[in-house]
């Protein structure tokens, strides 16, 4: 792709952006970005109407519109959509489009891993709203307590489709949380070091790490569940201990979840702080802290959901204290933003106000939540509208500040500026509606969550609450005419309407070429500026300002008087292509990059065509049981058609981000698509450790020794340890050939990896074989359950690995992966293929000996 | 309900009862006295900082506002596009200000941690009469309550001023017992047991419900429990056996158990139930 065609053609070979076709190949991460931010408000409408119906039903302390079985339809679903398809990925869209314009990168390290989160998304979301219609969907409510998850209790189709729903969500979150990480930790413009990240990009960095540890949670807990309502395993109707493992594996990843939700929040308040009172935070450095710790701590918080349940004094106590010393990091937090504004030159703009009170609700919400940290209280409040009232003021108020970054970055994605009257018209009834629907349920706290018959004496706070949340929904209705009719009608704006900004993505055109920026950005010397590639790889400075996006800044009258420099020699917009600017240093030159005079593509259907497969597949699978043919003919359509997407992608050639000069502590040494891979095997390591957590959970409420080893023979299980240990080995062989461009040599190992895995998966059907013959199935006891249940979830990383290897054998025999830099994808699947190796260590002395 | 304040219980009612409350010395410590206690404090406390913080940020929204003239003075350096982040001064105030917040929580909750003990265990055989236990098992909708003698029952009969210790399960999915004007609540699940207890001062009728979503009955999965004087209960339980148990009630959510098991209060005096009680009901011989 060369720069006239980038200027040109408009978007590197994209279809424009008034194309429907351009929505569906878009691999961009701004594009991806408005993508999850419109699909994200679909789903609040969708989540919204049912909320609405359920203020209806409430409005009377009696049953009346909605029968008892589809309220708690209604309840789960909302708490489901709100929670999932809505709130989280309304803050990765603006994450999607914000973040690299603010560290300085062209996109995210791996674009079409980013569409394919996209698509795994809106598919999800599509599957959920599927399961309406396969009999009910999913009654249980959002935390979906077992056994009441079982398919004894919560019989229908749809029930099964919503789980699967949420296991696709949480592979497109798996996928997403790599991808940013990678980008995060690779991209940052030279001398934007870690600490030094604008605080919107600080809470995005935490929050992805904490989700790629609490998703992997919770897919094991739905990798279970589904197992158990689709194949038939009896993990959680297991009366020993069960019911209180959903519990933890829920809150496990529940708690932190708290907090993925809530981070990005805080950062569009700390930014719209700094922005619109025109002062730096207060204590920054104490700022990130308290969010580190908080990061990390809540992962060790989870039990104080479960105060009620058997646990003893001393986790009690425990957990109490985690749980008051999270809180304080936040009191920190709170009062940062608040001494913020002091000697501000504070302007009441739409996206402040939104800020302003989400910070209010935020404080309504903590100081209730301090209730609840006291155990005696929590005894009464659990269950109650307390409760709801608390996490409604946190969450919701947490949203506030999403719409406050909505406003804020309008002008930048659109290139036009809100309506302001019509924000404020938004805020006042957002704010007034949010208020008289959530604090009278604090008053008529009494009444027990998720019923639809309440004590009378409550009626009137219910009516309030109900008026309140029509109110409520029609400033959505202000805002949604607000939002369209200011894209044509809006006045347009230059790179920065407000004064203050600070951040990178101000410094450019709004909205910002195709990639980001007129040079490489670099704040090498402590001030952004693009700086133009040489040749040589010697990074020059452009002396000139010849791009719009220099002028925009240049013309910005902070900018002006606050920079000497401004008349370009700062900000500078020669031509720059980060990508072909590669020296010695940059040693992360993929192979695609070679492609580079190819014209490698930023489109591809494929992650699109993934999504749909993923989506017919699951939809198979979740009736796979029923008596008709339909459904595992979906599956197997759904299969060819997803086998043959991956194929797709795997051959395409595509564009690859890289950054010449850029910070990557403490990655330094770490190619992208290496660390990818680390963080993604991290995951998969809380993802078998939460399975194997759960295995020993079970069997220690069982009686470890009363426990039957199911496979009475281990020699199977010690043939297939020598097995894989032996095909690592040929893995790498297969490497070392690579780098020594044999392809023979390459072809050779690889396919010596394929014949063990194939003796494993082999020596493993008979094992299996004997086992079914003799009766022991996979429901025919909690410790079958379990052991067909991990070895299996196993062998399909087997599988997986096996199918990639045939892939990889295919593309060698005509002559790929050779070379230093081509071997490194052999490096990768070598990767892979340990770490399948490393688990089965685990998994056989416990499944196999003890 | 014509005891109600207007607008019913809640935040209202805490206070009115706890201006109106009347307990003697010698009485148990409940839990409803307990809860009550603590929740006021935090109520006043938590009351009073929000009012003072949600005060002050709106006094310095409106102070610094844009175009007053105090944001002019020239001294403070504002935030310039394509800086490096970086933080103000003001360490100081946060530090203070946080190190206040945090003194103010953890004390209130290490104050509540004082009573949890208690909470938990519950008086001890020295403080009280003899500990009456009983078996609570949820079923989807209904609970069943088992006596030591065996007896089994829908409503909840239990003597004044003796504590009750409850053992509770499930026999098939997650629910939570609770009675709320006892003050008393904790999970049943299957497979597994939960302690708790709770004494009660007062006479009366209350209810108990489920506190977790278990089905579509949940709304309606209630019991009655019947608190009588302790000569009462002795006559009633003296007559109960394993025997007479009757029938598990049936599932039908609408159906309201209690009334059936009150018929056989034979003897017991009229109660009237107490200002926190759900139904001014009587028990008629
Ligand atoms: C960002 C927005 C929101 C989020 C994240 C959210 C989240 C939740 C969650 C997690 C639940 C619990 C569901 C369950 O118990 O399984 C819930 C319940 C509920 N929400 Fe929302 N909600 C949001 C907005 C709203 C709005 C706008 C309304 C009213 C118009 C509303 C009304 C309710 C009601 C009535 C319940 C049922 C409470 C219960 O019986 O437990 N929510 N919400
Ligand atoms: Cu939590
Ligand atoms: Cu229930």
């Amino acid at each position: 792709m060369t720069e006239d065609a980038h200027a040109e053609n408009g978007h590197d070979g994209l279809p424009p952006q008034t194309a429907v076709k351009r929505w569906l190949v878009t691999t961009n991460h701004k594009d991806v970005g408005i993508l999850y931010i419109v699909t994200s408000l679909f789903f609040l409408v969708f989540g919204g109407v049912l909320a609405l119906l359920m203020r209806v039903e409430l409005w009377t302390a009696t049953q009346t519109v909605i029968a008892p079985g589809a309220y708690n339809e209604t309840v789960s679903a909302h708490g489901l959509i709100m929670i999932f398809f809505f709130i989280s990925p309304f803050a990765f869209g603006f994450a999607n489009y914000v973040v690299p314009l603010q560290i300085g990168a062209e996109d995210l390290s791996f674009p079409r891993l980013n569409a394919l989160s996209y698509w795994l998304y809106l598919f999800s979301g599509l599957l959920f709203g599927t399961s309406f219609f396969l009999g009910g969907t999913f009654s249980g409510g959002w935390t979906m307590y077992a056994p009441l998850n079982m398919p004894a209790y919560t019989p229908t189709v749809g029930g099964t489709t919503a789980v699967l729903a949420l296991m696709l969500f949480v592979a497109s979150v798996t996928v997403s949380s790599v991808n940013f990480l990678t980008t995060m930790h690779r991209q940052r413009a030279e001398g934007l070091t870690t600490l030094k990240l604008p605080l919107f990009s600080w809470t995005i960095l935490l929050t992805v790490w904490m989700m790629l540890f609490a998703f992997a949670a919770l897919l094991a807990a739905l990798l279970i569940l589904a197992s158990d309502r689709i194949v038939g395993t009896v993990y959680f109707q297991a009366t020993e201990g069960g019911s209180l493992l959903w519990a933890h594996l829920f809150w496990f990843f529940g708690h932190p979840e708290v907090y993925i939700v809530f981070f990005p929040a805080l950062g569009i308040m700390a930014e719209c702080f700094q922005t619109f009172c025109g002062r730096r935070i207060v204590g920054r450095k104490w700022f990130i802290a308290a969010m580190v710790l908080v990061a990390i701590q809540s992962f060790f918080v989870w039990m104080h959901h479960m105060f009620l349940t058997a646990i003893s004094l001393e986790i009690k106590t425990l957990f109490m204290a985690t749980t008051i010393g999270i809180s304080l990091p936040f009191d920190l937090m709170v009062f940062a933003l608040i001494y913020t504004m002091v000697k501000g030159k504070i302007r009441y703009t739409t996206p402040f106000l939104f800020s302003f009170g989400a910070l209010v609700l935020f404080i309504i919400g903590g100081i209730t939540g301090v209730f609840l940290g006291a155990v005696v209280l929590d005894y009464e409040f659990r269950g109650t509208y307390w409760v709801v009232a608390h996490f409604h003021y946190v969450m919701v108020g947490g949203a506030t500040a999403l719409f406050g970054g909505l406003y804020y970055w309008y002008p930048k994605i659109t290139g036009r500026m809100y309506d302001e009257f019509l924000g404020k018209v938004h805020f006042v009834l957002y704010f007034v509606g949010f208020n008289l629907l959530y604090f009278p349920m604090f008053v008529a706290w009494e009444t027990p969550r998720r019923v639809f018959e309440y004590h009378q004496s409550f009626v009137a706070w219910h009516q309030l609450a109900s008026i309140g949340g029509f109110v409520l929904a029609a400033g959505f209705l202000v805002m949604f005419y607000n939002l369209y009719k200011s894209l044509f009608a809006g006045e347009e704006v230059d790179g920065n309407p407000w004064e203050y900004a600070s951040s990178a993505e101000w410094s450019v055109s709004s909205p910002p070429p195709f990639e980001n920026f007129p040079g490489l950005p670099s704040y090498g010397d402590g001030r952004l500026r693009f700086l133009t590639p040489g040749r040589g790889g010697e990074v020059a400075d452009g002396g000139t300002a010849t791009g719009d996006d220099a002028l925009d800044a240049a013309a910005d009258p902070a900018t002006e008087s606050d920079r000497p420099q401004s008349d370009g020699g700062t900000v500078t917009a020669e031509a720059a292509r980060p990508e072909i600017a590669r020296d010695e240093t940059a040693d992360t030159a993929l192979p695609d990059a070679e492609a580079e005079e190819e014209h490698p593509d930023h489109a591809s259907y494929w992650p699109l065509a993934i999504g749909l497969s993923a989506y017919v597949t699951f939809l198979g699978l979740s009736g796979i049981r029923m008596d008709t043919a339909m459904y595992p003919a979906l599956t197997g359509v759904g299969l060819v058609m997803g086998a043959f997407s991956f194929v797709g992608l795997g051959r395409e050639s595509f564009h690859v981000p890289e950054m010449a000069v850029a910070e990557r502590w403490p990655f330094e040494g770490v190619e992208n698509g290496k660390l990818g891979m680390w963080i993604f095997l991290a995951s998969d390591v809380v993802l078998f450790g939460s399975l194997i957590g759960s295995y020993v959970f079970i069997r220690v409420a069982y009686g470890w020794t009363a426990w039957h080893v199911v496979p009475h023979d281990p020699i199977p299980g010690l043939i297939n340890t020598y097995l894989l240990l032996t095909s690592s080995f040929t893995v790498v062989l297969a490497l070392v050939a690579a780098k020594r461009e044999s392809t023979r040599g390459l072809v050779a190992s690889l396919g010596a990896t394929v014949a063990f895995g194939v003796g494993f998966l082999y020596n493993k059907g008979i094992e299996w074989q004997e086992l079914f013959h003799e009766g022991t199935t996979v429901g025919s006891s909690v410790e079958a359950s379990t052991f067909f249940l991990t070895t299996g979830l196993h062998a399909a990383h087997v599988i997986i690995g096996l199918l990639i290897a045939l892939f990889m054998i295919a593309q060698a025999l005509k002559g790929a992966y050779l070379g230093e830099e081509g071997s490194r994808k052999v490096e990768y699947f070598g990767l892979y293929w340990h770490f399948v190796d490393i688990v089965w260590l685990f998994l056989f002395p416990l499944f196999y000996i003890l | 309900m014509g005891i109600d304040p207007p607008f019913g219980k809640g935040l209202v009612n805490v206070i009115v009862e706890h201006a109106l409350h009347s307990g003697g010395a010698d009485d148990i410590r409940t839990t409803f006295d307990i809860f009550r206690e603590i929740f006021l404090v935090f109520l006043v406390i938590g009351t009073a900082v929000g009012v003072v913080v949600v005060a002050y940020m709106t006094y310095n929204a409106y102070k610094y506002r844009d175009g007053n003239g105090t944001a002019d003075s020239g001294d403070v350096s504002r935030p310039e596009l394509g800086e490096l982040p970086s933080g103000s001064g003001g360490g100081k105030k946060l530090f203070v200000s946080f190190f206040f917040s945090a003194i103010i929580v953890v004390s209130l909750i290490g104050w509540t941690y004082g009573v949890l003990g208690y909470y938990e265990e519950g008086p001890t055989e020295a403080e009280t009469d003899e500990a009456l236990e009983i078996e609570v098992t949820g079923y989807q909708f209904g609970w069943q309550f088992t006596y030591p003698n065996g007896h089994t029952n829908s409503t909840l009969v239990v003597p004044q001023d003796r504590p009750i210790r409850l053992t509770v399960t499930s026999d098939d999915v997650f629910h939570t017992f609770g009675v709320p004007e006892q003050r008393v609540k904790t999970d049943a699940i299957p497979g597994q047991t939960t302690k708790t207890w709770f004494v009660a001062n007062e006479t009366g009728q209350f209810e108990a419900r489920c506190y977790e979503l278990c089905g579509s009955g949940h709304s309606y999965m209630t019991a009655d429990v019947v608190v009588v004087r302790q000569s009462e209960f002795h006559d009633w339980y003296d007559n109960r056996s394993a025997a007479e148990n009757e029938t598990q009630a049936d599932d039908d959510p609408d159906t309201e158990t209690g009334t059936d098991t009150e018929g056989r209060l034979v003897g017991v005096p009229s109660v009237t139930t107490p200002n926190h009680a759900t139904e001014p009901t009587t028990i008629e011989p």
